[in-house]
């Protein structure tokens, strides 16, 4: 059985500075990661290579040659292979011409896939389309926000705890199919230093423009239906009204007050 | 030269510096200040002071000299011991002194260097330096502080300030009068190591600017000080010699001693340290790796092993005892998300958390002396788990600072039962060839006596804590017994009493088991000759007799 997970190398967001007088990110010392989200998609796959042992995980990005960090913290935490799918051309890709790409890429790397797993969405972009893009053109059912993934008996079905907005549903889908993960109970992984050493000895795979055969005009920037055109950290949050050290009746005809004022209650 | 001038103190109004008077006051709208992270029980005193600078605090010692008042100095209040908690008189709390003053090339170090406020936060520098962004020093007007440090940021390396003690909230100048250290003091030495300067008040309110490598002791071990009004302060540096490991304990005294190595440690009872200069180093990629193991003693089989394996060049050894890893456990059974890390597999026993320089982009690898030197001891490199991006080192630091916090957390929720209740925690330190015969006394007696406990720390350095949990009050009483006793021990193997939390309130009593009175005595001239009537930080050290 054939597992591809999709993934990406983002900034580590959380250590992002902004800097006061242009407004623009502090680049300065921020490390690249994999983006969490892609890493709950990997450790479903592990889970099921830990239960089934014929399954074979194919991680899989797309990004400039550095990009290969990520890939090799997929294999030090269980994936067989890196497939890095890498080309100036690919530069400036929106979500969808990522979706295309990465489509593509599959198809001529791990043409007999069972099941593909992203992350519902990256969080330096947030656009959580890319996933849902992929399976639209692989034709592929896919099932979102899914935060459990285990395998019918037959393991012909995928069945998926998906989170909704008021808990969760549980759904099945015929493989092949696409899951976009959440993050759900997962704690993050930690490798022994043997398979940090190990996973340097596993294969990372390259892909051009060439070898995918998209035409030119389809790829990065030129084939982007959208462009960023600035980067801008929101306004911060002001702080709301406080009111502090009161009874609990004073304190309930406070906020009864307020919600009137505001006509959010008659 | 052992001869320095004092410079005269800075000119202010006393009158008009803000001050909160009365403890009445204190303790109903600063009663943060009451108390530091020892918990000491606070004592009553009378004045609360926050100087914007050196010449506020300047006028605020010389006032307090005039009046006769003791003088308590606060900065980030972390302590362990103490230290920062006033047993009457006046707390003067240098929290607004939080600047970075300077970055710059040291050329004939070959190393960069910063200036530093005392209250700059041990964060905040790092944060700073990894972003190499200094709000302050960006808004210079003054030309070569800007130079150096566009110098700085065009530097293509990365540095890093390598004292690392637990509580990085600390302040610079709380870990310079402390010298504290950390786990990574394995590897880099305490603060002291890293100390090129510092700018200490003294009582009277003048100050001395004390260069690294300027003053050194005369040949019959002395200073003098002269203040600006031409009278001069003889020094006599104490003649013990330093204990062969780790220590906090008593003042810093050695042969030839440089002058600014006397206030390092001295926890604040010689002077009032006010700017500090430090060397940077090069930053490198890291790995942590914690390498779980089969009993507490392989533990210690395996530190020795790594110790005498010189090619392997380690950051930091550290320790987790077999009920130190119980205790996580149990809190990855109610809390997994606290605790942040997988579940800790059911047959480590202990384990031993290593930290060494890692290139995750070589393209070779070799890690075969540590392989070997780990399967000598019948470990496996696959029972651990390894990090190196920045966020996993995070993950795993605080992993690392689970124990210490899970244990205070414990012994919080016993208070309530017993509120005399409280933790037992050891900071001794050995010298080398007493590791093994000290881990046997720490685990035979805990247990013979029934007692709760955990041990976690920097084993590399022979620095166990040994955490004890009482139970109730007899247990605390056995626990007391049995603290004195590992001290006791502690000094007959040749090693210190206090290995990084100083001395302070908390620990004045054990400074009689690593000194003779006459050296004590000794100690007590050298306070006498820098701060005569004995006005700062009293109880600091030395047992509350010597100031009653």
């Amino acid at each position: 059985m054939k597992i591809v997970v999709c993934i990406k190398q983002v900034p580590e967001v959380t250590n992002v500075q902004v800097d006061p007088e242009t407004g623009t990110l502090i680049r300065e010392g921020v490390k690249s990661i994999l983006n969490p989200f892609c890493e709950y998609a990997l450790d479903h796959a592990v889970r099921l290579k830990q239960e089934f042992e014929d399954v074979t995980i194919s991680v899989i990005s797309m990004g400039p040659p550095q990009a290969k960090d990520a890939l090799l913290r997929c294999l030090e935490l269980g994936a067989d292979e890196g497939i890095l799918v890498t080309d100036r051309k690919f530069a400036g890709a929106d979500s969808w011409v990522t979706a295309l790409t990465l489509a593509e890429a599959i198809r001529l790397t791990v043409p007999d896939y069972d099941l593909i797993l992203v992350g519902k969405q990256a969080i330096d972009g947030d656009t959580a389309q890319v996933g849902p893009e992929i399976a639209e053109i692989l034709s592929l059912p896919q099932i979102t926000y899914g935060i459990e993934v285990g395998l019918s008996s037959t393991r012909k079905q995928v069945r998926v705890k998906q989170e909704v907005e008021r808990g969760y549903e549980v759904v099945e889908a015929s493989l092949p199919a696409l899951i976009t993960c959440s993050k759900g109970e997962v704690v993050r992984r930690a490798p022994s230093f043997l398979d940090v050493l190990n996973a340097r000895k596993k294969p990372i795979r390259s892909v051009s423009a060439d070898d995918l055969g998209i035409p030119a005009e389809e790829l990065g920037l030129k084939g982007s239906f959208t462009q960023v055109v600035k980067v801008f950290p929101p306004p911060e949050k002001k702080c709301g009204r406080l009111v502090q050290n009161l009874e609990t009746d004073q304190a309930a005809a406070e906020i009864f007050n307020f919600l009137k004022e505001k006509r959010f209650i008659e | 030269m052992h001869e320095i001038v004092a410079n005269p103190a800075p000119q202010s109004d006393f009158s008009k510096i803000k001050c909160i008077e009365g403890f009445d006051r204190i303790r109903s709208e600063y009663s943060a200040y009451l108390c530091d992270e020892s918990k000491l029980p606070p004592k009553p005193f009378d004045f609360l002071f926050f100087p914007k600078d050196e010449a506020e605090l300047a006028a605020i010692l010389c006032e307090m000299q005039r009046r006769k008042i003791h003088v308590t100095i606060a900065a980030a209040r972390t302590g362990l011991v103490g230290g920062s908690v006033p047993s009457d008189g006046a707390l003067v709390s240098l929290e607004l002194l939080d600047q970075v003053q300077e970055v710059y090339f040291h050329a004939e170090s070959d190393e960069w260097r910063v200036r530093a406020q005392t209250s700059v936060s041990l964060k905040s520098l790092e944060t700073m330096l990894r972003f190499k962004q200094f709000p302050t020093l960006d808004q210079s007007t003054d030309a070569a502080v800007n130079h150096n440090l566009a110098l700085f940021k065009e530097d293509v390396e990365h540095y890093f300030y390598p004292p690392d003690p637990t509580e990085m909230s600390a302040s610079l100048g709380g870990s310079v009068v402390t010298n504290a250290s950390g786990a990574r003091t394995y590897r880099y030495g305490p603060t002291r190591a890293w100390v090129r300067g510092l700018r200490v008040y003294l009582a009277n309110g003048e100050y001395l600017d004390i260069p690294r490598g300027k003053y050194f002791a005369s040949p019959g071990g002395q200073f003098v000080v002269w203040t600006s009004k031409g009278e001069a302060c003889n020094i006599t540096i104490p003649d013990y010699a330093q204990p062969k490991t780790k220590s906090t304990a008593g003042l810093f005294a050695a042969p030839d001693m440089d002058l600014v190595d006397l206030f390092i440690g001295s926890e604040g009872v010689l002077g009032v340290v006010t700017s500090i200069e430090v060397a940077l180093v090069k930053k490198e990629d890291k790995v942590s790796v914690i390498q779980f193991l089969d009993s507490d003693e392989q533990a210690v089989q395996l530190t020795l092993a790594l110790r005498a394996e010189k090619r392997l060049q380690l950051d930091f050894l550290e320790f987790y005892s077999g009920n130190a890893l119980n205790l996580l456990r149990n809190l990855q059974k109610t809390e997994p998300s606290t605790v942040g890390m997988p579940v800790i597999p059911d047959d480590a026993k202990s384990a031993i958390f290593i930290e060494m320089s890692f290139d995750p982009h070589a393209d070779q690898f070799d890690f075969s002396i540590l392989e070997k030197v780990v399967a000598s001891c019948g470990a496996d490199l696959a029972r651990s788990w390894a990090g190196y991006e920045s966020r996993e080192l995070d993950r795993f630091k605080v992993f690392r600072h689970m124990v210490p916090e899970t244990i205070n957390s414990i012994l919080a929720e016993r208070k309530k039962q017993y509120p005399g209740i409280h933790k037992l925690g050891t900071d001794m330190a050995v010298p080398d060839d007493h590791l093994e015969e000290m881990w046997a006394l720490y685990k035979s007696r805990c247990e013979a006596l029934g007692l709760e406990w955990a041990a976690f720390g920097h084993i590399g350095n022979n620095h166990i804590h040994v955490n004890i949990m009482p139970r109730n009050m007899g247990e605390l009483e056995k626990g007391m017994q049995l603290y004195a006793e590992f001290a006791k021990k502690t000094v007959e193997f040749g090693g210190a009493v206090s290995a990084e939390h100083g001395i302070g309130k908390i620990k004045s009593h054990f400074l009689p088991l690593m000194f003779n009175p006459a050296q004590i005595q000794q100690m007590r001239n050298l306070k006498q000759a820098l701060d005569p009537q004995g006005l700062l930080n009293p109880n600091n050290i030395f047992p509350a007799e010597v100031h009653a």
